[in-house]
């Protein structure tokens, strides 16, 4: 992984967050269910990305938030 | 920049091969650029046709084409007649239904086409289906593609709320099980859910008869029930059957009459712009002839060949799009063509033309399909990377009699896909030792050229297994021995039967899928998903330090996976339950023979069961339980513990055992050791557990393993297992392949291993990748054609080929701008490679590219 795994850099909840795991661009929606998100911010040099389920894209938030939307090509 | 093919030699039986290019033309085609001099439309019209045309490809759940939306017309008119329905028999509201779409609905007529039709207002958007998932529609609603005006949307979303297939069956399971299944992790979600389907419709009655003459027997069934019905004396255990079918036969006639009238409108619409717009005399006279096409089909029988590819048009969009929404293309192309061929090709006694004239039909019918739009969930867009939907028709095989059905049509409609190069529709060659080498070299040409199709089927094992099915039939009444020739795969590749019954009607038969590697994790982890959703994802088997023995981890693996059979089919049949009460389709019942005569819905009606579901990443999970057994019960080198806290670090710090991993038997190789374990693990737990299973049309439900690009999802959403491969990477590509880059022992390696399973299997997908060098070389076909054969003898199932170069994949990579032509195979189906995520492309890059070496010729035989 780009980062060692510890609680701040992995999605965890913070109610009111002004950076909610919506806005963010290793973000994207469930593929079922719009409520809910999808992390992938967790990118293997090798080109892996394993994806983490977001419960909650509006309460969850880390410290690799970052503004934007990606290209499909930068996503699975 | 090195030149296209490198001269290439081997020695083989005494003689020096030279595997320098048949056309000596392309020796000076740079290698990395080869696939954009490929195309050659057969007119300057398919030309233009392709430049403009309007793909809709998905990726990562986004559309790659900018303005690509929804539409808001299908669901408008959806909800209002609903609305006005109320009180009626539910399936004369859903003919009604039907009929105010296709009464008010915007057409759409674009230069320079001869095949007309669209299923939304624009051709950049496509329809939604409220009445189907509340979860997909609402998608869309929060994304980019919303319908336009949006309130207008959301309202109609919320009136369906309580109305949606999704509404009505979800009561009937655990929320937690649902949730569950909504991961796409473990389990496809339920069909309420995702509102993904796919029908084969029956194209046949149509073409032959007529919409005229299905109105006609309609008409004649209601009085003869009404005659039953008063006839004295009153037999009320009989008599009140009728009263169903009476609604039922009227829901047909309402919904035949609308075709019809929209199908004229059509043609209303080409004469007003001939006549009063079009100012090229050439088109002017086209314009009146489709004019005259649409005034008489779907209304008349079909007569020449341009009737019947317009008829088949207006059925494709009604029963795919319109009436319901379907994924797929499902037909006996060349079969259904054939007669209409004759009529105009070479009796020239309608609408006369030569056989190039039908090559250019071809072309036009595939950008039609490749402009078609599709309203799938999130899910859907996500899993078919660089595709627009799943649109795969079949040719080839053999005739009723056994005797080759490959015909000029056939030819016609490889010649065709060569020619203009577009990744949709797939084509499925059924391949038999009868058929005639004039069209395996069309078949060979499309292949080499690239295209990632014909993807081929065993005509022997599709025939045998259509009489197989037909036995569980619940009516009596399955596929005949002549009727079983006449398959066609319903998608990528579960076969099912075409013609005038007895079809697929809706995916609640055969289709979903589940996902071995993400099982194999949680029955590791007492049922636990650790590594994507952070849930209890399957019951509590015990944790892994409850597994003592090999088949304590394959019990827990088993009791995983009939968990997640058991979720998966019995949401199905519940959608059946519903689809059949409230999601009628009285246009597909009215051009099925059966659904005619006995006046059903035709999702009610099962005459020919056709049970079968995905099992995707198989591979993965099948050479991790090897290693485990080789490292940890075998050898003991390692514990299982030991290996939790390395797949726990995702291999982090555990180099050399992940080395251990990685190097243990992998499948596709012909080892013995390996491909012990993995067979009996596909016969007697994929396969033998999901046989156990009776669906609604009565027979077994048998895996299909075809990956789509679910592996690539399914991989992203798996942490790390024990065959060595990381958290996040994707997983195995096929149904049956060997896990990329890990089939190191060449091509008839692969095919011996693959060979080895054959018990309660219903298809599995082998995906190959051939040398361009070998492949475009004068023995090329001589080559290939051998492999078939000894891929036939040996009863495998399937095969599908890319034959692209690394160096070409890697420009295309640097330089998207200047390879749109650039088509693989990602798996069941074609799409352009610079449509696909990098991670999708990677994944491509690292399939094995197999080379034949001697030892291989020797096998196959190969006579040079």
């Amino acid at each position: 992984m780009d980062a060692k795994k510890n609680v701040q850099n992995q999605p965890h909840v913070e109610e009111g967050t002004s950076k909610p795991c919506r806005t963010c661009k290793w973000q994207t929606p469930d593929p079922i269910d719009p409520l809910r998100g999808q992390c992938t911010a967790n990118r293997h040099p090798l080109g892996g990305v394993w994806k983490r389920w977001l419960r909650n894209v509006e309460s969850l938030t880390c410290s690799r938030h970052e503004e934007g939307k990606l290209s499909f090509r930068e996503h699975v | 920049m090195n030149q296209m093919l490198s001269a290439k030699v081997l020695e083989y039986r005494g003689k020096t091969l030279d595997f320098s290019p048949e056309n000596p033309a392309e020796a000076k085609i740079p290698a990395d650029e080869l696939h954009e001099h490929l195309q050659k439309p057969s007119t300057a019209r398919t030309k233009r046709l392709k430049e403009r045309c309007r793909w809709k490809h998905a990726s990562a759940g986004e559309f790659v084409e900018k303005g690509v939306r929804a539409g808001i017309e299908r669901m408008r008119y959806i909800t209002e007649a609903h609305k006005a329905s109320i009180g009626q028999p539910e399936v004369i509201r859903r003919a009604l239904g039907l009929a105010n779409v296709l009464n008010k609905s915007t057409l759409v007529l674009q230069p320079d086409e001869c095949i007309v039709g669209y299923h939304a207002e624009d051709p950049n958007q496509f329809p939604l289906y409220p009445e189907l998932s509340s979860m997909g529609v609402q998608d869309f609603l929060m994304s980019d593609y919303a319908p336009q005006p949006a309130e207008e949307a959301a309202e109609i979303h919320k009136y369906w709320m309580p109305y949606s297939l999704q509404a009505k069956c979800q009561p009937y399971f655990d929320p937690t099980d649902l949730r569950r299944m909504y991961q796409f992790s473990s389990m496809e979600a339920p069909p309420f859910v995702s509102g993904y389907n796919s029908i084969v419709p029956p194209y046949e009655t149509v073409l032959q008869d007529g919409l005229l003459a299905r109105i006609k027997l309609a008409e004649s069934h209601i009085a003869d029930a009404q005659k039953a019905m008063s006839a004295f004396p009153w037999d009320g255990t009989k008599g009140l059957d009728y009263i169903e079918k009476i609604d039922n036969w009227k829901a047909m006639i309402i919904a035949c009459k609308a075709v019809i009238s929209w199908a004229r409108r059509q043609g209303r619409l080409c004469k007003i712009v001939a006549e009063h717009f079009e100012t090229n005399p050439k088109r002017q006279a086209e314009l009146l002839e489709i004019a005259d096409i649409c005034h008489r089909v779907p209304a008349e029988p079909c007569k020449g060949l341009k009737d019947a590819f317009q008829a088949k048009f207006f059925t494709f969009l009604i029963c795919h799009a319109i009436e319901r929404y379907a994924s797929g293309y499902a037909q006996k192309e060349d079969s259904l063509l054939w007669p209409y061929y004759k009529a105009s090709v070479i009796d020239k006694s309608f609408q006369p033309m030569d056989h190039m004239e039908v090559v250019e039909l071809v072309e036009m019918e595939r950008l039609k399909v490749s402009e078609h739009g599709a309203g799938k969930s999130r899910g859907y867009r996500e899993i078919f990377p660089g595709a627009n939907d799943l649109f795969i028709l079949t040719v080839g095989g053999t005739n009723a009699d056994g005797s080759d059905a490959c015909t000029d049509m056939t030819d016609a409609i490889l010649e065709g896909a060569k020619r203009i190069r577009t990744p949709e529709p797939s084509i499925v060659f059924r391949y038999s030792k009868k058929n005639r080498e004039k069209t395996l070299h069309w078949v060979f040409e499309c292949i080499r050229d690239g295209l990632g199709y014909p993807s081929i089927k065993n005509d022997d094992i599709g025939t045998n297994q259509m009489l197989e099915y037909s036995q569980y039939s619940i009516t009596g009444n399955g596929a005949t021995n002549e009727e079983a020739h006449s398959w066609a795969c319903v998608l990528c590749m579960s076969p099912g039967v075409t013609g005038r019954r007895k079809t697929q009607k809706t995916r609640s038969e055969g289709g979903g899928a589940l996902f071995p590697a993400k099982i194999l994790e949680v029955a590791l982890n007492d049922g636990y998903d650790w590594s994507y959703a952070d849930m209890q994802l399957g019951p509590n088997t015990g944790g892994i330090e409850t597994l003592k023995t090999f088949d304590d981890v394959l019990e827990a693996f088993r009791k995983q996976y009939r968990y997640a059979l058991q979720m998966c089919l019995s949401t199905k049949d519940v959608s059946r339950y519903f689809e059949i009460r409230c999601m009628q389709m009285p246009f597909v019942s009215a051009i099925d023979d059966g659904c005619m005569e006995l006046g059903m819905d035709a999702n009610a009606l099962s005459e020919q069961p056709n049970g079968w579901q995905n099992p995707v990443t198989t591979i993965v999970a099948a050479n991790s339980l090897v290693a485990i057994k080789k490292l940890v019960f075998d050898d003991k080198k390692y514990t299982l513990e030991q290996l939790n806290d390395a797949l726990m670090a995702n291999w982090e710090g555990f180099d050399e055992m992940r080395a251990d991993f990685r190097k243990a038997p992998k499948w596709g190789n012909d080892d013995p050791y390996a491909d012990e374990i993995i067979t009996s693990f596909y016969e007697d737990i994929i396969g033998g557990e999901m046989r156990k299973i009776t669906n609604y049309s009565g027979g077994p439900v048998l895996p299909v393993g075809q990956a789509v690009g679910a592996y690539m999802e399914v991989g992203s959403r798996t942490g790390p297992t024990p065959d060595g491969r990381f958290g996040g990477e994707a997983a195995d590509d096929g149904g049956i392949s060997p896990y990329m880059g890990t089939d190191k022992k060449g091509p008839t390696a692969v095919l011996r291993s693959v060979a080895k399973v054959q018990k309660n299997q219903k298809a599995n997908l082998l995906n190959q990748r051939l040398s361009v060098p070998i492949m475009r070389s004068k023995h090329g076909f001589d080559i290939w054609h051998s492999y078939m054969n000894t891929w036939f003898d040996l009863n495998i199932d399937h095969v599908q080929f890319n034959v692209v170069s690394t160096e070409e994949l890697r420009a295309a990579q640097r330089e998207p701008e200047k390879h749109h032509d650039l088509i693989v195979r990602v798996s069941g189906y074609s799409a352009r490679f610079v449509d696909i995520p990098t991670y999708g492309q990677n994944t491509i890059i690292a399939r094995q590219e197999q080379d034949f070496g001697a030892e291989d010729l020797e096998f196959l035989d190969v006579d040079i």
